[in-house]
């Protein structure tokens, strides 16, 4: 025990992804390195088993969910992203896995029963961005006001405030003329 | 309010009774966001606004004369506001503190934020800043203690002003 807590222990990002691939296949949609973490993009089908996967090898042995989010692409590419950031504490390296989801009707697996902490992250993505988290126990609003109605992070929400008066710089998206 | 209600009070003890008042604001801080910060540094030996008798850290709303609204109220937050404003006694003043509780500042096109907290509760004095240092919370308290001084105490205990009145600002 005392030598897989060595700083020997960790895994760099390429071997991360590596093993993923080796485990998954052609499940595993792209692997980057950004920041000294590998990120993996994986088949929504398979997202619930690698995270389990991650979970339980001793030797990637992410014990610790850090974070999930969700991000809106549209319109520049269609649909949306769950993203959900791991930790390892034994090891101390990270992970970052994508899912897609399909810009109407997104959904995605929820990792609830592999990590509890991500109950309230995935109920704040669901409100926020409107990404339905399959298997989720209790989706129900956890920080907006009961009575909201939408999703205020999703690209296409109306702000009254910028309907009565346009936002003054530049708008995502939108051609910047020389 | 007994014999205040039945005869106009003259000018002598309404000058004595609105000196006494102006001298002893307990207060009620009501700190959301960076600006509660600078509310802090208020109560401080340096700035120090206890000696403008503003006496800080009521026990509660229903022991407070003085709210200060300092920093970002959320439409989640605003009802919240509204309850411990409805519980304090008359009469009662608010200070907005900084530009989010004055009208959403920063925050002005957020699905989430109030845009002013005068959309709730009568504001007497408009603090701006982001945030303000904490002067700018002293000359607040300092134009809150004129308005006082000014005041007609029968009008004032009547509880009719706290409808949402001309606000004075600072400079």
């Amino acid at each position: 025990m005392a030598s897989s807590r060595s700083p020997k222990s960790q895994l760099p990002p390429a071997e991360i992804a590596d093993r993923l691939r080796a485990q998954f296949g052609e499940d595993v949609l792209g692997t980057e390195e950004v920041h000294g973490h590998a990120v993996v993009t994986v088949a929504p089908g398979r997202y619930q088993e690698m995270a389990r996967f991650l979970r339980d090898d001793l030797d990637l042995a992410f014990d610790y969910f850090d974070f999930l989010s969700g991000v809106d692409y549209r319109p520049k590419e269609a649909g949306f992203e769950v993203v959900t950031h791991l930790y390892s504490t034994r090891h101390n390296h990270h992970v970052r896995l994508k899912v897609k989801c399909a810009a109407d009707d997104p959904r995605c697996p929820s990792l609830h029963e592999i990590w509890p902490g991500a109950n309230w992250h995935e109920r704040e993505t669901w409100e926020l961005l409107g990404i339905e988290f399959d298997g989720h126990p209790h989706l129900v609003k956890l920080v907006l006001p009961e009575q909201f109605e939408g999703n205020p992070l999703r690209k296409d929400f109306a702000l009254m405030t910028r309907e009565a008066k346009p936002w003054p710089g530049e708008v995502e998206g939108e051609e910047i003329e020389e | 309010m007994g014999v205040i209600d039945k005869i106009p009070v003259p000018q002598p003890m309404k000058f004595i009774l609105n000196w006494g008042r102006r001298y002893s604001l307990w207060v009620m801080n009501f700190g959301l966001a960076c600006c509660a910060i600078e509310f802090i540094a208020v109560t401080d030996p340096k700035h120090d606004f206890i000696r403008l008798g503003v006496i800080p850290f009521a026990h509660g709303p229903r022991q407070a004369d003085l709210l200060v609204v300092a920093g970002t109220v959320t439409d989640k937050m605003a009802p919240a506001l509204k309850r411990v404003y409805d519980q304090m006694p008359e009469p009662k003043y608010v200070i907005s503190f900084g530009s989010c509780s004055n009208c959403g500042g920063p925050y002005w096109d957020s699905y989430s934020v109030t845009k002013g907290v005068d959309q709730m509760i009568p504001v007497d004095v408009y603090v701006p800043g982001c945030p303000p240092r904490p002067e700018a919370l002293l000359h607040g308290i300092i134009r809150l203690q004129e308005k006082i001084a000014g005041e007609d105490i029968r009008e004032k205990w009547s509880g009719k002003l706290t409808q949402p009145q001309e606000p004075a600002t600072t400079g």
